[in-house]
């Protein structure tokens, strides 16, 4: 994975290789679009801050320093995204809003399906409706160390270089998102 | 709520695999006795697992295709900027050779302008009308000679090297040069001729520090 990345990036580098771009956001589009829809609660926007992400990723590829992790470098992109949107945006969006033109189809049809039949299905949505929720009532802060830490399955020391804070300032972001997350969903 | 702000504290550090065996094993006991703690800790473990549980979601259909078509057109120049980035002493060393030549080139064009003059000596005539400088029979010029545009005739003795630019020299036969004799004609030669001197100079310099 590593070496492939590398390879798609010095491809990038060199003539701005628009072949080897496409594969590298095939490779990180499923993460980065996760990252964005936990931030911002909904699919609209998080399309919007996940193509953003990389074309920035794109922009800025001279600047990306090597020795670095390629998903750190991204990740930090799309959080500080979709941390500026959050701190913009005036209207609170809602994934129960109806999806324009798409007749009666709302946010939640767009978390992809698992493989359980469809009864469990329901709960499944209803339970993935109510946790995004809690996640999305969390302060951009916490919510961002706390979708890297349990979504993206991240350690301490990835989500302080992704989010340029100091470890102990990372632990206490995802303590207080822990709290917070612990009184809404207690009495599931 | 945890029964007191520092086991609240532990349970996170617990979460967090940040705690020592001893302290485990300590909170581990506590847990065992304190009810409210224990409680606080399975509400944070089931949150945590709640989250985790979140399925994972995919980037929309077309996702790439989308990213693509928003990508800013190429740009042609780049290759060229990137290669000076990346070579700074070629990209030094070609700036300093125009730049050498366009001056050398620009003080040739000046220096080309019918004017004819003479360095080196007093002990020359020199006939305006036909542009010639003659050292007369018997006279001997003391060092260098440099004459531009003109011609030269030696008739009499240069000590030093001769040289012309923009005209011919006629060495006569009771006529003696005792350095070198250059005529130069073109701004090539006058280039390569400054480029001579200053190796020269540079050259005799370290002769002289010998």
């Amino acid at each position: 994975m590593d070496a492939v990345v590398k390879r798609l990036i010095k491809e990038i580098k060199k003539d701005g290789d628009e072949k080897a771009f496409a594969e590298l956001v095939d490779l990180y589009k499923d993460k980065v679009f996760q990252i964005a829809y936990r931030m911002t609660g909904n699919h609209y926007e998080a399309q919007d801050m996940a193509q953003e992400s990389f074309l920035r990723a794109y922009a800025n590829i001279d600047r990306y320093d090597e020795n670095r992790k390629f998903s750190t470098w991204l990740f930090r992109i799309t959080t500080n995204l979709c941390i500026d949107r959050l701190r913009k945006r005036k209207p609170d969006y809602s994934l129960d809003e109806e999806i324009k033109g798409t007749d009666g189809l709302t946010g939640y049809a767009q978390i992809a399906a698992t493989d359980q039949l469809p009864e469990d299905q329901v709960v499944t949505l209803e339970m993935q409706e109510w946790v995004q929720k809690a996640i999305v009532s969390l302060p951009p802060k916490y919510r961002s160390a706390i979708i890297l830490r349990y979504i993206e399955d991240l350690n301490i020391q990835q989500i302080s270089n992704i989010l340029d804070l100091p470890e102990n300032t990372v632990k206490t972001h995802i303590h207080r998102g822990r709290e917070a997350l612990r009184k809404r969903l207690k009495d599931a | 709520m945890a029964c007191h702000k520092d086991y609240e504290y532990k349970l996170h550090q617990y979460l967090d695999g940040d705690m020592t065996e001893t302290e485990r094993d300590e909170l581990y006991q506590h847990l065992d006795t304190c009810e409210e703690c224990a409680i606080h800790y399975k509400e944070l473990k089931k949150s945590v697992m709640f989250v985790q549980s979140a399925s994972h979601i995919e980037a929309p259909f077309e996702f790439t295709e989308g990213v693509l078509k928003n990508l800013p057109a190429k740009k042609k120049t780049k290759w060229w900027k990137k290669w000076m980035r990346q070579h700074p002493v070629f990209t030094a060393a070609s700036i300093f050779t125009v730049l050498m030549a366009a001056s050398l080139f620009f003080s040739w064009m000046e220096q080309s302008d019918e004017v004819l003059t003479v360095a080196g000596s007093q002990n020359v005539e020199i006939d305006h009308e036909t542009g010639t400088v003659i050292v007369p029979e018997g006279k001997t010029v003391e060092g260098d000679l440099y004459v531009r545009n003109g011609h030269v005739e030696v008739k009499g003795e240069v000590t030093g090297d001769l040289t012309v630019i923009n005209g011919e020299q006629y060495l006569a036969s009771a006529g003696r040069v005792a350095g070198e004799i250059e005529e130069v004609d073109q701004a090539l030669e006058w280039i390569w001729y400054h480029t001579k001197r200053i190796a020269n100079d540079v050259f005799s310099l370290e002769q002289e520090d010998e």
